[in-house]
This record gives C-alpha cells, structure tokens and sequence, in this order.
C-alpha cells in the first residue's frame, strides 16, 4: 500500500477503535439525535388522525342521550374530558386552549315528544373564538353522524349526493419533512460540534503539535478524520432510519444506494465546515462563539426543526443558499419522492460548491497548535 | 575534521518576538552520539531554540543544518531525522500503548512491532492499557519510545524530568544514556544541574538569548575553580538525595 494511505489508514482504525470505546460520544453522535427523533416523530404523528378535545356535557336520562355518549367514548373521534363537568369549567378549559370546545345534550335530548313516533332533540357545540375552526368541523362532524341516525329513524329520499373519492398519490406527511430535518441535525452535530470540541482539546494538551514534528500533513489527517466520520456517520443515520421506518412507519421509496452516496456527500461537507472551525481555533474561547454564529442560523433556517416551507419567501430565498439546505433537500427528495441523483442537480450543484469553498477555507486555516 | 562528526550545526540563530530578542545569534555544533544540554533560567531562549531546531518555528535569521539538511529549507526532511519529546507529554485517551506506538510509526508512514518498542522502555507490562492509566514517569518513557519509532539521528527532550520522583528520573537518566548509545544525538533542557552534570557530555549556558558558556561539565567546574571561586560551606561526602535513594532504593515505582 501507498505510504501516505497507510498512514491515513492506520490513523482511522485507531480513532475508530478509540470511538466506540467512548461512551459519551457514543450518546452525543447516535442517541442524542435519537431522543430527537422520538420526540418530533411524536410530535407530528398525532397530527395524521383529526381528534377533538370535547367536553361531553349530557344532562338528559334518555336511553338515546346514553347511548350516544357510549358511542362517542368509543368513537375515538372525541378525546372527552372528564375533567369538565359543568359548562362552567369547560367554558375556563376552553379559554386556556385545554379544550377545543363543548358538546351540551340538553335535558329533553333524546326523549319522544308529544305527538311524535321518534326521540328527537339538539345537541350544541360550544366553542371560543380561538377554536372557530375546530368548532365548526365538530359541527359538521356531528350533523353527518346525526344524519346517519336520522336516516335509521325516519325514511328519507336524497337525490343529491356527494361522492368523494382518494387520490392514490401520497402526499408528503409532516413527517417526511421532520426526518430529513432531523438528519441535517444529526449531519450537524456529528461535522461540526465533533471536531470543534476535539480539536482545541488536542491543541491545549499540545497532541497537535507533537503529530506536527512528525511528517503527517493535513491532507492525511483531514481525510482520516472524514473516513472516521463516514464509518461513525453510518452507525448514526442508520439507527435514525431504523427508528424512523420501524417506530413511526417512514416509507422509503427512493433507491437505498443513491441516498447513502447522498448522504455521504452531505456528511462530508458538513464535516469541513467542522473542521475549519476546530482546525483554526486554538482553544474553546474561540471555538464557541464563531461555531453558535455559524450552526444556529443554519439550525433553524435550513428545515431542521421545521420545514422552510413556513417562511416568508424572501426567508425561503436566503436560507436556500446555506449549505445545509440543499442537504435537508436532497435527502427528501430522494428518500421521501423517489427523485434520482440526477434529477436533484442543483441541489448536488450547490452542494459541490460549497464543498469547493468549506475545503479550501478549512486548508488555509488550519493550526496545528 | 571536526565537521564530520558533528551531527548538528547551528550559526548565528535568531529569533525575536515583538521587543524581544529571545534568540539572539546563537552558534553551537551537536556531535554524534553525544548528550548535549541547554540550561538556563526561564526566559533564556532555551525552548525557542529548541523550537527552530524542531521545525516547530520559523527562523529569523541563521541557520540550522542537522546531518547536512537545513532546517529551514526542508522542514519535510528534517521531520524524518529527529524525534521530539515534549515538555509535558500527552497522549488522546481511550488509545492502548500499542495503538500510540502504530500511530507514530504510521504517521512516518512505517509499520513496527509496538511491543518491541515497549520492551525498551520497561512497558511491556501495560501494553493493552490506555494511556491515561499511565503515571506521569511511564508516560514520559512511552513518549520517549514514540518519538524513537522511526529511528532518527537527533532527539530532543525538553525538561525531561520535571515533577518525577528521584526514582524516576534515576530510570529515564538510564534510558537517555542508552539512547545516546545507539549513536544518536541528545539535546535536551533542563533546571536540575544534578542531572545535567550526571548526563550531558557537554552544555550550553543560556541567558538573555546568549550563550554566554559552552563546555563539558568537569570543564566549565574546573574553570569556575580556577577563578578562585570557594563554597561557603564545606563539601559533604553525601547528599540529602543520596540519604534519599539509600533509604528507599532505586527500584523504580510507578504507582
């Protein structure tokens, strides 16, 4: 083997062994961003299957009035709060956006009148301005299914209906949107707080400046550091997507082969701009503040927490040059809409600039002490 | 003649920081196979020094030539014929004996047997441990194999023995001599004169960025004697370290 690969070689192995055997990096690059991923992954799957959260005020004795009750406990369309009891307390729930709204089913609900064969009556929804929205789909949640009821009771001719039919075509779920974000995070702590917490450690302990009188150069131990980061990057997006597919039911439909190559690209950028940070300070004092001007920007404006499609457009603009935007992008648009590598180009454009650009400034930076 | 046994020539070197001159025009040759030493108070340029030689800063002015290379001309080359100990050794945690041993060899681009260079150094024992279960002499002897991994002509030691106990130092003096032995070139600083008149065949006296003398120990004495110069008190035939290592031997203790 070449003499300067063997060096690289040697010098990702070693590191490698070093970073499984360290617990706490372990948590930071795999676990942490998996905490993460629990936690909006829950977040967002609530939102798939509409519930209302209702107090179910039922102040008649009819056997109709309870059997409605019993059924709309089991419905699962109504999350009913037992707390509220009297319209009162859930008039104070509705006002603290605890409740969406009330259903009150008045003493006569339920009873046959005077004069009448069927149990008849008017439930009433009661909503805050705030849940406007919540409020009249419950009403119209309500008609239709009293509709049903009705249909059973009393015979009716409709000769005009509605048909409604599903498109097959599946729409992009919230979620497919958080996942890429959420590996942008990952990309993001693993590149860039990895290397800006080791390197000015290395430094102050003077590790830095021993390698430096021996001949390794920087071209070596930047790519041994990338190669370790590809092997440890691997670990940690795979568990993501293990989470992601088997816990919150993500559908891969892009080719595997095109999105690790992405995702290695992405993985790889990411680091330089790591390593330019870590490899020009000398010690954390420098360290912090330049990476909190740098990451957090990036963090919030490039659709890690929350998909860019939310900002204003002049944000979207600006934010779509950041480096790690077209990473989020691109690993979307493979994974989540089945896009093929070269149908993503300007993604893999921009990409390759800034690549160009984060190399070139990590290079010119670099201090060994 | 003399020029071919000298392993190390420096002329007229000098350094300057802001106002200061820390180096200033400083010339001395290195032969080889001998233990040469920088003393000086804190502050002489004794480190600077030793920096420019190790390519670790850039010259001023002057020249450094080590076994025909120049220094400042080919900092590459140079790299592959010395070995640098630095003044408090640190090693990346979580990383086995064997493992700093193949890294430092790796990073020459060579591949060794690490035990081998264990066994040098008395570490065979703690080969599979990590570094940072190490006390402070045993990592002082590990840094002193690694920087042999590659087997350069010229090796530097900066304040090898500082905050060791008698013992220890006792053990690295040995390992130092045996080192010399091998036909490489020593340069090392140090504060403790013991050691210097002990170790160094010849030393250096720094201050203010001179050399204001330059001898083997026996010599630089005999001339202090030869100025008239009497001690106050009279001459004991022991000392308290001698009472020190008598008491509790020289075996060496590393926990």
């Amino acid at each position: 083997m070449n003499k300067s690969l063997y060096t690289v070689a040697t010098f990702v192995r070693i590191n490698t062994k070093r970073y499984f055997r360290d617990r706490l990096a372990i948590f930071f690059t795999v676990i942490f961003p998996l905490i993460f991923l629990f936690v909006f992954g829950s977040l967002n799957s609530g939102s798939g299957n509409i519930s209302f959260r209702v107090a179910l005020l039922n102040q008649s004795n009819s056997t109709f009035a309870n059997d409605f009750v019993k059924q709309a406990e089991d419905s699962g369309i109504f999350k009913i709060n037992d707390e509220a009891t009297t319209l009162d307390k859930a008039k104070d729930l509705m006002t603290k956006s605890q409740l969406d709204a009330a259903i009150v089913l008045p003493k006569d609900f339920g009873t046959v009148q005077p004069g009448q064969s069927v149990p008849s009556g008017q439930a009433e929804v009661i909503y805050t301005q705030n849940n406007a929205q919540s409020g009249t789909a419950l009403s119209s949640v309500l008609e239709s299914q009293f509709k049903a009821i009705n249909a059973k009771l009393v015979t009716v001719q409709t000769p005009f209906t509605v048909k409604s039919e599903q498109l097959s075509q599946k729409s992009l779920s919230a979620f497919d949107y958080t996942f890429a974000g959420l590996l942008g995070f990952s990309i993001i702590g693993m590149g860039i707080f990895g290397p800006m917490n080791v390197f000015p450690e290395l430094k102050k302990m003077g590790i830095l400046r021993r390698l430096s009188t021996t001949p390794l150069k920087v071209w070596q131990y930047f790519l041994s550091t990338m190669i370790g980061q590809l092997i440890i990057g691997s670990v940690a997006l795979a568990a993501m997507f293990a989470v992601a597919i088997l816990v919150f039911h993500l559908k891969i439909v892009g080719n595997w082969l095109e999105l690790a190559a992405f995702l290695g690209l992405g993985v790889v950028t990411i680091l330089g701009i790591g390593l330019a940070l870590g490899g020009w300070a000398q010690n954390e004092r420098q360290a912090a503040p330049l990476s909190n001007i740098i990451v957090f920007p990036m963090m919030f404006l490039s659709g890690t927490f929350f998909p860019r499609y939310i900002m204003p457009e002049w944000l979207q603009n600006v934010s779509g040059f950041l480096p790690l935007t077209p990473i989020i992008d691109g690993i979307r648009l493979i994974a989540t809409e089945g896009k093929h590598l070269w149908e993503i180009a300007p993604q893999l454009g921009l990409i390759s600039i800034w690549l160009v650009v984060i190399y070139i400034i990590a290079f010119r930076v670099f201090r060994w002490e | 003649m003399v020029r071919m046994s000298a392993m190390i020539e420096v002329r007229d070197l000098k350094k300057r920081y802001g106002d200061k001159q820390a180096v200033d025009g400083i010339s001395f040759t290195v032969k080889k196979g001998e233990i040469f030493g920088i003393l000086g108070p804190n502050g002489a340029g004794k480190t600077t020094t030793l920096e420019m030689m190790e390519t670790l800063r850039p010259i001023d002015s002057g020249e450094v030539i080590i076994d025909g290379v120049n220094v400042a001309k080919d900092p590459q080359k140079i790299k592959y014929l010395i070995g640098v100990q630095p003044q408090s050794p640190a090693f990346q945690d979580k990383t086995r004996l064997t493992e700093v041993i193949e890294m430092f060899a790796a990073a020459y681009g060579e591949k060794v047997d690490p035990m081998e260079f264990l066994r040098d150094v008395d570490l065979e024992e703690k080969a599979k441990s990590y570094v940072e279960d190490l006390s402070g002499g045993q990592k002082q002897r590990l840094s002193i194999t690694t920087a042999l991994v590659h087997g350069p002509k010229v090796f530097f030691l900066d304040e090898p023995t500082t905050g060791l106990d008698p013992q220890a130092r006792r053990h690295l003096w040995e390992l130092i001599e045996k080192v010399r032995d091998k036909g490489i070139s020593v340069i090392m600083t140090t504060h403790y004169m013991d050691e210097a008149e002990i170790l160094c065949d010849r030393i250096a006296i720094m201050d203010n960025g001179k050399i204001i003398a330059i001898d083997t120990p026996k010599n630089l004495i005999k001339a202090l004697l030869n100025r008239g110069f009497k001690k106050k008190q009279e001459v004991e035939q022991a000392n308290l370290e001698d009472v020190f290592i008598d008491l509790t031997g020289k075996g060496l203790r590393d926990e």
